[in-house]
């Protein structure tokens, strides 16, 4: 076992205990919530799974590496920031392809451009927020936050590419 | 919603089925078969505590409680809060932008709603464990390290720059 995994069942042993603690039934019903999601989003997950195994025999590994890689800068930034508004679906989606991506030797700056480019400025939240909150807050958020993004992608390969 | 993601995953997994078998016959197709399901099988012990960690986390908050922490704030004070209240606040882009609309029509400024909806996409609590078990720990931390002041930052700026907006978006969003 990882030390990922055993962090992850450490906390969530810690804060079951808590749920138990506050004898009100939450330890019952956070199992269920967390059994439940887990069981609807399982063939999401089964899916987005097989979709990486297939990717990481198919995709050719240069090709990828030469478009959004470490050495690519601010044109490769800028197309995994673009690339990452695209990606559709959740985190049981998006996360294991962002990770197969990144096996494959994009590099951490491009990496990390893909998941704040899908989580920050995903085309399919924009229809929410054009419709609540209408087109000039959404335009004033989507400038300003495309700006930091590609700063904070440009940062992130500047500071750790090297870190193990 | 599910349902049509499903689908089209499926259709995704048949068409690069095909392709890997035109590529490189029955094995091609069978290895990146089994390399995707023995993945899935390897992370199982982390997806299930992910799993638990989100469903304890969604129930100890819930969005009134956010909402009632948010309430009308303003200034420095009220974008860091904004801040947290956006990291806490569960539920998809069908909840939290209704919420940020009330927020706005209630009297929240722009840097606060900015910073609110920031911090939601970027540094939400609920999808963090999810993160942490798809991405790995190294990934995960270096991105939350280097995010970890634009939600704020973009707060600050949007309110500095273009505070006086607020107003112009606020009667827009009336019904």
């Amino acid at each position: 076992m990882n030390l990922a995994t055993l962090t992850m069942i450490v906390l969530a042993a810690g804060l079951w205990s808590y749920a138990w603690w506050r004898r009100d039934g939450s330890h019952w019903r956070g199992l269920l919530r967390g059994w439940s999601t887990l069981k609807s989003t399982f063939p999401l997950l089964g899916l987005a799974f097989i979709i990486v195994g297939y990717a990481t025999v198919l995709v050719p590994e240069t090709g990828l590496q030469g478009w959004i890689g470490s050495d690519s800068g601010w044109s490769g930034l800028i197309l995994a920031l673009g690339m990452g508004t695209f990606i559709p679906g959740g985190p049981y989606v998006a996360l294991p392809l962002i990770g197969t991506l990144n096996d494959l030797g994009i590099g951490l700056g491009a990496t990390i451009a893909l998941v704040n480019g899908w989580a920050g400025l995903s085309l399919l939240h924009a229809a929410w927020e054009l419709r609540y909150l209408g087109w000039r807050f959404t335009a004033i958020r989507w400038t300003l936050t495309l700006v930091f993004l590609l700063l904070i992608g440009s940062l992130a390969q500047a500071i750790f590419e090297g870190v193990s | 919603m599910r349902e049509r993601t499903t689908l089209i995953l499926a259709g995704v997994v048949l068409l690069l089925a095909v392709l890997a078998w035109n590529q490189g016959g029955w094995e091609m197709a069978g290895e990146g078969l089994l390399g995707g399901l023995r993945t899935l099988v390897r992370m199982s012990p982390l997806l299930v505590a992910a799993f638990l960690i989100a469903g304890l986390i969604q129930l100890f908050l819930t969005q009134e409680n956010v909402s009632r922490w948010l309430g009308a704030e303003s200034g420095w004070r009220g974008i860091f809060l904004a801040c947290a209240s956006g990291s806490l606040v569960p539920g998809g882009p069908f909840i939290y932008y209704p919420i940020a609309a009330t927020l706005f029509r209630a009297g929240a400024s722009l840097g606060v709603v900015v910073a609110f909806v920031s911090a939601k996409n970027l540094w939400p609590l609920v999808r963090l464990p999810i993160e942490f078990a798809l991405l790995g720990p190294r990934l995960t931390l270096i991105r939350l390290a280097v995010t970890l002041l634009v939600p704020p930052l973009l707060g600050f700026l949007a309110q500095g720059l273009l505070g006086h907006q607020s107003d112009t978006i606020r009667k827009s969003l009336e019904p």
